[in-house]
């Protein structure tokens, strides 16, 4: 139930400026972190602003539906809006230049096929990855398995997403009723466009999924007013009327301010974060991105059998991608 | 981490080591359990078991008979789950007590448990491993349900299908048993009605020692299944691999001796064929056996054994685990030669 979900406790927000304040911190976060590393390679000129950022988010996710479209068995619809979600939920709190959305995206994909019960062998989710040969296959995998751990953490163990697909199902059975020609296409072109915009973080899945409806019908001139006081039975209730046209109103311009990134934008401020990132990769002694997961507390008292595990783990290093 | 002190080992639990653990500042007494990436199958990283479990229990509200989830952070190269700490669960409480439950007590296990059953599915959470070692009990006596290793969410979409392995044997229902893919809720009750005859009995209605056996337990008890008390038998994958001499069903007075006629009532509607027909734990809190004398016994006039002092329990009760999702059926599959006595296979 979506009322009391961690969706709706934890990741849904009130205003744009919310998202926007985080995100901005993020970027600050890692800005601070780079200038302690004291590495010389890091300097302001590299740093990307926000709107870069933003740039390469947008890029980075349409690779990321892109994979999920193409992936092979069909990904359903759902799978593919949480790993956008994840992928969202995870930038809200880090910058980019820390985590390198390549790899990021790989793994919300990995992950959200998991939590949905898609069921795909690793070999066979990495089978997906075509330009890469078998070796190269093998390398990914072992990084999406490092950074799941961490991945399921940013999301702060909140692994299940709303999806607006089933809630606009239930609408589209009651509207074909009164409304045929009202196309399915239209409406699911919406979701689609809201999934690449903050819609999943500021409204809730029903909302989205009568935002799509209604949008679909206006293309057809059906008066959404009579279906909304007619059909959900809003006529008296005044308040919850104009609540709804103004959600609808922000959803609307949410989505038209969407502009695919401009590939010179993209390549220029990619040449940028591989140098942060390759920067990141050099190891210094003090160097706060080195987290070093293995602490020793529960060591002591495991069984021995157990204890040689422990050695066997990849070392946990973000910043190896 | 370092917010926690360990007290002691309690136990295995579903995912690795389940230490006993108080939470510094709170001065508050939790279990942890340890869920290590990579004990087994590193090559799929974090286990779906635990994936499902932190996708369960984040989702619900508190419910008084579901254990709560009070944490989860990671630690090396896994996660560790708090739990509020549970003193004991309700496979020792059969095992050690000296005489059989009161009427009084089964009735009062029995609507907890059915309780936390209708909040879950409610909450469209089938549980799909429900047995009394997974029925926690609290230092209070309440009944909470605990290991949501398997739990799954369901959903009405006709065309998902679920695994057959779940659930451990004794407590696994018929669909299953026949490879069924597609399940619903029913299979949670089902196996609240075999803890219930359990509760009644002191010992598990039925003990079978692999999946054919753990059938022909069933049959023997409530019959071979006809196309009339069973019509969707048919469409199951396996009822064709395997018939049964006929026989007629026990009535379950003889099984269960010495029960009230509302509770053997109550009892045959979570034992029957069709899942469908299985009475929902919502209905079955409004049967009568919850109404009439003896009334259910208050959580304080149940029994709490004792854990610790002891050595870390040795599973006396043998619970049957060979339900790992990810192996072949073939392997938990007996040689057909053992069982020429019983059954005439095809």
């Amino acid at each position: 139930m979506f009322h009391n979900s961690s969706q709706r406790r934890y990741w849904t927000f009130n205003r744009e400026d919310e998202l926007e304040k985080k995100r901005y911190n993020a970027n600050q976060k890692f800005r601070m972190k780079a200038k302690e590393s004291g590495k010389p390679g890091l300097s302001e000129s590299v740093f990307l602003e926000r709107h870069e950022e933003d740039v390469l988010f947008r890029h980075y996710e349409r690779r990321l539906l892109d994979f999920c479209n193409a992936f092979k068995p069909a990904m359903p619809k759902s799978v593919v809006g949480t790993a956008a979600m994840y992928f969202r939920r995870f930038y809200l709190n880090n910058s980019i230049m820390e985590y390198h959305p390549r790899i990021i995206m790989l793994t919300c994909a990995y992950l959200s096929c998991k939590v949905d019960e898609f069921n795909v062998s690793s070999l066979q989710f990495v089978g997906n990855l075509l330009q890469e040969t078998p070796a190269g296959q093998e390398r990914v995998l072992e990084q999406i398995l490092e950074y799941e751990l961490l991945l399921i953490q940013q999301l702060n163990f909140h692994l299940v997403v709303h999806n607006p697909y089933r809630p606009m199902e239930g609408l589209l059975i009651d509207l074909k009723v009164r409304e045929p020609r009202v196309s399915e296409e239209s409406a699911d072109d919406f979701l689609t466009q809201a999934a690449m915009t903050d819609a999943g973080l500021l409204f809730s899945p029903s909302q989205i999924a009568l935002t799509a409806i209604l949008t679909a019908m206006t293309l057809f001139s059906s008066s959404v007013f009579s279906y909304l006081t007619e059909c959900l039975g809003l006529r008296e209730d005044k308040e919850t009327l104009s609540k709804m046209y103004d959600l609808m109103r922000r959803m609307k311009t949410l989505l038209k301010k969407y502009e695919l990134p401009k590939p010179e934008e993209v390549n220029v401020y990619k040449q940028r974060l591989e140098r942060i990132h390759a920067e990141l990769n050099t190891s210094s002694k003090k160097d706060p991105f080195r987290v070093n997961m293995h602490r020793t507390g529960y060591r002591a008292l495991l069984p021995l059998r157990y204890r040689s595990l422990l050695h066997t783990q990849t070392q946990f290093t973000p910043t190896q991608a | 981490m370092e917010q926690y002190s360990l007290l002691g080992r309690i136990g295995e639990g579903a995912h690795g080591i389940v230490f006993k653990a108080k939470h510094i500042e709170k001065q508050e007494t939790v279990s942890l359990g340890w869920s290590k990436v990579a004990l087994r199958r590193l090559e799929d990283g974090i286990p779906n078991q635990a994936v499902r479990e932190i996708k369960a229990l984040q989702e619900i509200e508190d419910n008084q008979h579901v254990v709560k989830l009070k944490d989860v952070f990671p630690h090396g190269t896994g996660f560790v789950l708090v739990f509020e700490f549970m003193l004991s669960d309700l496979s020792e409480v059969i095992r050690n007590s000296q005489r059989p439950l009161t009427p009084a007590q089964v009735k009062g296990y029995m609507m907890m448990l059915l309780k936390g059953v209708a909040f879950l599915h409610r909450n469209d959470i089938m549980h799909r491993d429900l047995k009394p070692a997974n029925l926690l009990i609290s230092s209070s006596g309440h009944l909470k349900i605990a290991d949501f290793g398997l739990a799954r969410l369901f959903t009405d979409q006709q065309d998902r299908l679920y695994s057959h392995q779940v659930a451990t044997r004794w407590y696994r229902a018929p669909e299953l048993l026949y490879g069924a893919r597609k399940y619903d809720e029913g299979v949670d009750l089902w196996a609240v009605g075999c803890i219930f005859g359990e509760l009644l009995n002191s010992s598990p209605l039925f003990p079978g020692e692999n999946d054919i056996e753990q059938l022909c337990c069933v049959l023997r008890v409530l019959g071979t299944p006809t196309q009339q008390s069973w019509p969707e038998m048919v469409e199951l994958p396996d009822y064709n691999k395997i018939t049964f001499k006929e026989n007629p069903a026990i009535p379950l007075e003889e099984i269960v001796p010495d029960t009230s006629p509302h509770a053997i009532q109550l009892l045959y509607k979570f034992l029957v064929y069709p899942s469908k027909q299985r009475c929902s734990a919502r209905q079955a809190l409004l049967h009568p056996f919850f109404f009439t004398p003896p009334l259910p016994a208050h959580h304080s006039e149940l029994p709490i054994p004792q854990r610790g002092g002891r050595p870390p329990r040795q599973r006396l009760q043998a619970p049957p685990t060979d339900f790992s999702v990810d192996l072949p059926m073939e392997n938990s599959l007996v040689d057909p030669a053992l069982l020429q006595g019983h059954a005439s296979c095809l």
